[in-house]
């Protein structure tokens, strides 16, 4: 008897296309460097001293804390290390895969030779974490062989036998079943991923050689290697919508929900960001910052990546490592300019240029422009009663604090004679709307000049840490310290000490973390949410617009779908597939030019989500 | 001294480092395999190590090859505690007075259920459907992966015992866990799986939507943390209460590193009859 492992899914296979957060059951640590190994290998330029980590150190999101090379022979890490040296793409892919066929066939060995105790089903189960690193290559390209491979690992699994429980209910191996299932494997395996008799591959995938050198365009669901995360955050930061917290309903602003679901919409997006499920607000989640988000090879750290690399828009690679963290967008109407560099004035211009240019998406039409800004207008800071209107600190403010707040509108030498608060205005929410190089950066060749960077507010920015434009800095009192040190502050352990504490007061925010209790759980959130998306076809079936309305129904009955797996009330789970089933009858219909049909099937939905709707938990 | 049958040998040297011949002064606690071993091997590191910290005493965790080596270390005090299924609980309480201590909870109960899965797309609407064709099940010494679904068909007059299924299936398999099981239905490798009734939480959200529930079992008490009978009192009480203190919201997150409940509660020695009826009827006890 096997245990349930985990209440969320745990998926085998690589994590791939979905809205919805799924874990990543741990790999094997060989099998999680030959994933990685093969993202990696994939970017352009590769990052080599990567590559090479993710054999010589434990890999995040490996079952176990060690490196790859502690589990692999001396002529196998001989490989590897001379691949790796010599920098040499296609070496290292032939090495990599060797390191898993081999381990298999290992396993798959030693399983034979204990055949007949209980040790033999360990090692299937360790052969089996290894396949699984072939395993979406051979389910994409090849059909039947996925099949065969998959009922001779049940088999194998089968053929092990049971000692029962001292005698009760034990079942014999069968030597005859093992045999043969293991011969299935093992000769799948020589013919299709020794790695001598492979043809060079432009991407490195795990499709199966024959298929591979029989020239058929096989395209495997892209998949982000082990150690991401893009979706499962730790607490999820508090939204503040202005129209919200004035009493208003959402689904009264058609615009606003429309933009709402855009914000919340792989569909907006194009190649690997749409496949895996990726939006707006898997960085900038709930209006402020994903702080978990981290994909190996293209973030530094967890929060940010570099948005301009190969992966998501090879056209706008520009083969410069340059992770940028990801800003907060709350208050963002009063922030601008928009990016890091401060390059776009314009909040519609610059999401037009995430869309089109950082995820591959096709042009937004206006419309849709119109409501993401019409959304995103609506986010607000989280209220902070220690400061007032202008900026200053209230009573509620510690001594510390207000100590803090002299030194920060203090002008310094250092600073060319200005003051924190000369850039940082406390009354134009601690930003002034302008670019500086304040030493952040370096210029990209010698004598060039230096990027500037945008002064970003300090509202709510307790929660948003690491801080500056690369995230470098990762607490308030490591930046309090850069600037002593940068920009000879001169400021002595107490008054370093005041000014953090002041920072701390202005970067402050009341609820910050959204409470999930009872039956307020993730899902009702999600339910909340993806039923004031649908809501807007009260205005788009009248208006016949079927373009917006296909937009919508991809993502939301995806959603809804997808977001099932989460509910605490799995028994109502059955009920979310009936409704997400009405909605995509509804764009069916529409889709069709069955006007009548469409409305009819969105009453349905209405009908059925008032009567769901307690149980919807 | 361990005999070869009751350690996993090759893996880690830390968790198998040998718990026997020890003071009282350490707890010896045994982990059964999981679909995922190189995981289990992790989680055990971290689980032990914090238990031994709100205990303040050594305590050691290793993997069994399976439930009749946890049980074995029991009787003969290779092992203090061993994590098991309501099943094989019931079977050691039968041979060495085995004692259950807490029992997992999932959402919200103490009990769950065994399923037989299919995919929507499938056409089978009765368990008679599946009659020639094939199914997983998780493994033979598990109560939601096997006998309870097993006793659906049983129930309902289809065959009689174990042996009967060989002859009404196509082909039956072992998986070798819930998670093979599932994912060799929803990828149609078999027609149906037989799994714990959470089971399909296993599967991608959207083989979740592709599967229905053809059937479903009593409810069945949950996975139980099981102590040797001799075990010092004194131990046991504290062990329980560190444990239950994992249901605090500050600790919730080491769930994860014990097979993933939602938390702890006392087990109920009653809540087994049910079990041990089952049991017997399959001639596991006498």
């Amino acid at each position: 008897m096997k245990r349930f492992l985990a209440t969320t899914a745990l998926c085998l296979l690589p994590a791939m296309a979905q809205a919805t957060a799924l874990e990543d059951a741990p790999w094997a640590p060989r099998a999680a460097a030959y994933r990685l190994t093969l993202f990696l290998g994939n970017l352009d330029p590769m990052p080599w001293d990567l590559l090479d980590s993710s054999w010589t150190t434990p890999v995040a999101g490996s079952a176990r804390d060690i490196a790859a090379f502690e589990n692999m022979t001396e002529s196998e890490t001989r490989g590897i290390s001379q691949a790796l040296e010599d920098q040499d793409r296609q070496a290292l892919f032939l090495a990599a895969t060797d390191v898993i066929e081999n381990g298999i066939l290992r396993s798959l060995a030693k399983a034979s030779d204990n055949l007949g105790t209980p040790e033999a089903a360990q090692h299937i189960a360790r052969a089996e974490t290894l396949y699984r690193a072939f395993a979406d290559g051979i389910q994409a390209a090849d059909r039947s062989g996925f099949h065969q491979n998959g009922r001779a690992w049940l088999a194998l699994n089968s053929a092990v036998g049971s000692a029962g429980l001292s005698q009760a209910g034990a079942l014999e191996a069968d030597r005859d079943a093992f045999n043969a299932a293991r011969e299935t494997i093992e000769t799948y395996l020589m013919q299709n991923y020794t790695a001598a008799d492979f043809m060079p591959r432009s991407t490195l995938t795990t499709v199966p050689e024959t298929i591979h050198s029989s020239g058929a365009e096989i395209e495997v669901p892209v998949a982000l290697p082990p150690g991401s995360n893009i979706a499962d955050q730790r607490e999820l930061p508090r939204l503040v919508l202005q129209f919200e917290e004035a009493g208003l309903d959402e689904a009264d602003m058609p615009l606003v929900a429309y933009g709402d679901m855009l914000f919340d919409s792989p569909e907006i997006f194009g190649g690997p960001a749409r496949d895996l499920g990726m939006a707006c607000s898997t960085c900038h989640n709930r209006s402020d910052v994903n702080r978990d988000f981290f994909i190996p090879g293209l973030s530094s750290h967890a929060g940010g990546m570099d948005v301009d690399g190969s992966f998501f828009n090879s056209m706008f690679n520009d083969r410069t490592d340059d992770h940028l963290d990801t800003p907060s967008m709350r208050g963002i109407r009063f922030t601008a300019p928009y990016g890091r560099d401060g390059r776009e004035s314009s909040l519609r211009r610059f999401t037009r240029n995430v869309i089109v240019t950082e995820f591959a998406g096709k042009e937004p039409t206006p419309f849709q422009l119109d409501a993401l800004i019409a959304y995103m207008r609506q986010f607000d800071f989280l209220p902070n009663p220690k400061i007032d209107d202008a900026g200053r600190l209230t009573d509620l403010a510690s001594e510390a604090a207000k100590r803090g707040e002299a030194l920060f509108n203090t002008p310094f030498e250092g600073l060319n004679g200005r003051a924190c608060a000369t850039c940082h205005t406390p009354d134009r929410n601690f930003r002034d709307g302008m670019t500086y190089d304040i030493g952040s950066s370096e210029a990209p060749f010698e004598g060039g000049t230096v990027t500037q960077f945008d002064t970003p507010t300090l509202r709510n920015i307790n929660f948003s840490a690491p801080y500056m434009h690369d995230g470098s800095l990762p607490t308030l009192e490591s930046v309090v310290d850069w600037f002593n040190d940068s920009k000879s502050l001169g400021l002595d352990d107490a008054e370093r000490g005041d000014l953090t504490a002041y920072l701390y007061a202005v970067g402050d925010g009341e609820d910050p973390y959204q409470v999930f209790k009872g039956r307020e759980t993730t899902f009702r959130l999600a339910w909340e949410e993806l039923t004031t998306f649908a809501s807007t076809l009260n205005t788009l079936i009248p208006m016949q617009d079927a373009e917006n309305i296909a937009l919508l129904v991809d993502t939301v009955a995806a959603d809804l779908a997808a977001d099932a797996s989460t509910m605490v009330n799995q028994a109502a789970k059955a009920d979310v597939y009936r409704l997400s089933s009405l909605l995509r009858a509804a764009g069916d219909a529409s889709a069709g030019d069955n006007w009548a049909e469409a409305a009819a099937a969105w009453d349905a939905f209405k009908t059925l989500q008032s009567e769901l709707d307690e149980a919807m938990y | 001294m361990l005999n070869r049958r009751n350690l996993l040998a090759g893996l880690a040297a830390l968790a198998l480092s040998a718990p026997a011949a020890l003071a009282q002064d350490a707890l010896k606690i045994a982990f059964i395999p999981q679909e995922n071993p190189e995981k289990l091997l992790g989680d055990i590191d971290v689980i032990t190590a914090w238990m031994g910290e709100q205990m303040g005493l050594s305590v050691q965790g290793f993997i069994t090859f399976d439930h009749a080596a946890a049980v074995e270390a029991l009787r003969n005090g290779d092992a203090d505690i061993s994590f098991m299924g309501a099943l094989p609980f019931v079977l050691a309480e039968a041979q060495i007075g085995a004692e259950p201590l807490l029992s997992e909870v999932y959402k919200g109960a103490p009990s769950y259920a065994g399923r037989i899965f299919v995919r929507r797309d499938s056409g089978i609407e009765t368990l008679a459907d599946l009659q020639g064709r094939d199914i997983a099940f998780a493994d033979p010494v598990s109560e939601s992966g096997y006998l309870y679904p097993l006793d659906l068909f049983v129930e309902q007059g289809l065959f009689t015992g174990t042996d009967g299924a060989a002859d009404f299936f196509g082909n039956s398999f072992f998986a070798g866990g819930y998670q093979q099981a599932m994912q060799a239905m929803a990828n149609g490798l078999v027609d149906a799986a037989g799994a714990s009734q959470y089971a399909d939480l296993l599967l991608s959200p959207e083989q979740q939507a592709e599967i229905r529930v053809l059937a479903e079992s009593v409810q069945i008490p949950s996975h139980a943390i099981i102590a040797r009978p001799d075990l010092d009192a004194g131990i046991k009480a504290q062990f329980t209460e560190v444990m239950l203190t994992l249901n605090e919201a500050e600790n919730n997150h080491l769930l994860a590193y014990l097979y993933g409940p939602d938390g702890y509660v006392r087990a109920d020695l009653a809540a087994y009859d049910g079990v041990r009826d089952m049991a017997t009827k399959y001639g596991l006890l006498e």
